[in-house]
């Protein structure tokens, strides 16, 4: 948090009321990525309980998402923040929006434990938590450079979504063979695609989240620029 | 999958440039300023160029030196007696303090309002027309079309057309504040400074003053000090941080609002400053 510059504040009930959401947004992140964690896990293990958990748990990332946006606006209105404050309030409304996004996903996600896999099926469960793991990975570095507000790790994450989505169209060319070699393996492999592609969907939403970082740190709005204007910050 | 889409551009190309103004989008040039009260240094090297035709704001917390720079535009610190002046400030290319400059023309060129209201004790139209009289002219149909068109450009007419010969002492503060406004551009200066002008007054005042100074900007070049960092954000076009006698920042005000470069200037506008 050091990095965010939140305290100092000649107002200690406006240092207090930046502290607060800032924690707020920490845990929201918290809940966001145990939410995934859960639903890969629920998933890979068929495990409809912990499934139907993460379904039910999702209202709490919905209700993180309007209250912290609500807290948002009263210290827009109440204290016209400037400068890296005004900045650090616009990257967490955004950043929640994408959390929540990310909440949803982890929802469809869990839906697959809910499918019934045969045993030849289950080499497509493996792949699917392979990439899970990895956009799991991406989420925590993310999350983690958010709380320090790190620019370098901001860019260098940004930079690797490239990654995931060489795995995710790796897994789709899997899932396709399948699909032709047995077409009565169609429905459950559709399942599998769409959490293969809200895992995809995930990727993107933490390279959104780096460039509100980047926009934070730098006041540089690097959305829609390609890569070549990234490698120039 | 990563799609190519258009460059986005990463700075906005309609800013003005304050360190590249053409000659003729410059109203005023501050070079090398330096100003002394007797021993005491209260303005540092200041060089600055303000456009024309648009609003330039100077913040910063109390003794720094914004209004002292503000009363040299107008040469206001000659009448005090310990002030000594180095460098230039040129309007219009010529140097408002060489020695053949005739001060009383140069504040009908640049005028000024101040933080408190001061009508004269007399009436609204003779408040109005007491620059123009005092140069000669008394033309009571030219007078006329002159206190109706200030009036109009201050947002005042309306309210005071029906008792223009009722005593000026009589409207309210934020009204009276509009008639100096008025007063000031009835001998249609090139520019207009503005001294904390709504420090005294209500909200709904302040409001339709801002409202004003961006009508304003329209015909005169508008240099607004203001203690309110939220009214500077809203009403100007660009914005010079002072602190301690130095210019610390001048930019234009989105930049300075957002994204300012000078780690002091970050402090002074989000509260950490102290």
């Amino acid at each position: 948090m050091d990095n965010m510059n939140v305290g100092r504040h000649i107002s200690g009930q406006f240092n207090e009321d930046l502290e607060n959401v800032i924690n707020h947004v920490m845990h929201m992140g918290g809940l966001v990525e145990k939410q995934l964690s859960e639903s890969l896990t629920a998933v890979y293990e068929a495990d409809e309980e912990l499934a139907k958990k993460v379904l039910a748990n999702d209202y709490q990332v919905n209700s993180l998402e309007v209250s912290i946006d609500d807290e948002c606006t009263r210290i827009i209105a109440k204290r016209q923040p400037a400068a890296g404050d005004l900045r650090l309030i616009m990257a967490i409304v955004k950043t929640i929006a994408d959390l929540e996004r990310i909440g949803d996903e982890a929802q469809k996600i869990a839906q697959v434990a809910m499918e019934s896999f045969s045993s030849e099926q289950k080499d497509l469960l493996l792949s699917l938590d392979n990439l899970g793991r990895h956009v799991l990975e991406f989420l925590q570095a993310t999350l983690d450079a958010f709380t320090r507000m790190d620019f370098d790790a901001a860019v260098k994450i940004h930079k690797n979504d490239n990654k995931i989505d060489r795995e995710y169209e790796a897994l789709m060319r899997q899932l396709m063979t399948y699909m032709m070699e047995d077409p009565r393996s169609i429905p459950p492999i559709m399942s599998v695609i769409w959490s293969a592609r809200a895992l995809e969907r995930i990727g993107d939403r933490c390279q959104n989240i780096c460039e509100y970082i980047i926009y934070f740190v730098k006041g540089k709005v690097v959305r829609h620029t390609t890569p070549e204007d990234m490698n120039n910050l | 999958m990563i799609s190519v889409t258009p460059k986005a551009s990463l700075d906005n190309e309609s800013r003005i440039d304050l360190n590249n103004l053409a000659p003729e989008q410059v109203a005023l040039d501050v070079k090398n300023l330096n100003l002394y009260y007797g021993e005491k240094q209260a303005l540092q090297n200041i060089t600055m160029s303000i456009p024309k035709g648009q609003v330039t704001a100077f913040i910063g917390p109390s003794g720094c030196g914004k209004s002292t720079l503000l009363r040299c535009i107008n040469r206001m610190n000659d009448l005090v007696d310990s002030c000594r002046i180095e460098g230039e400030i040129n309007l219009h290319g010529e140097n408002i303090y060489e020695r053949h400059v005739d001060v009383a023309a140069l504040r009908r060129k640049v005028g000024m309002v101040f933080q408190r209201p001061n009508p004269f004790p007399k009436s609204i139209y003779e408040n109005v027309v007491y620059g123009l009289r005092i140069t000669g002219n008394n033309n009571r149909r030219m007078l006329d079309e002159a206190v109706e068109k200030s009036l109009r450009s201050a947002a005042l007419w309306d309210e005071v057309k029906d008792r223009l010969h009722e005593s000026a002492l009589g409207l309210s503060g934020g009204q009276q504040q509009r008639l100096v406004i008025a007063r000031a551009i009835a001998i249609e200066p090139e520019v207009l400074l503005l001294d904390e002008p709504t420090s005294a007054l209500d909200p709904i005042s302040t409001l339709t003053i801002e409202e004003l100074i961006n009508d304003l900007k329209k015909q005169f070049t508008v240099v607004i000090v203001t203690h309110n960092m939220q009214q500077a954000a809203r009403v100007s076009d660009q914005t010079a941080f002072m602190y301690m006698g130095d210019l610390i920042e001048y930019s234009d005000t989105n930049t300075l609002f957002t994204t300012p470069s000078k780690k002091k200037t970050e402090d002074y506008i989000t509260g950490r400053y102290g």
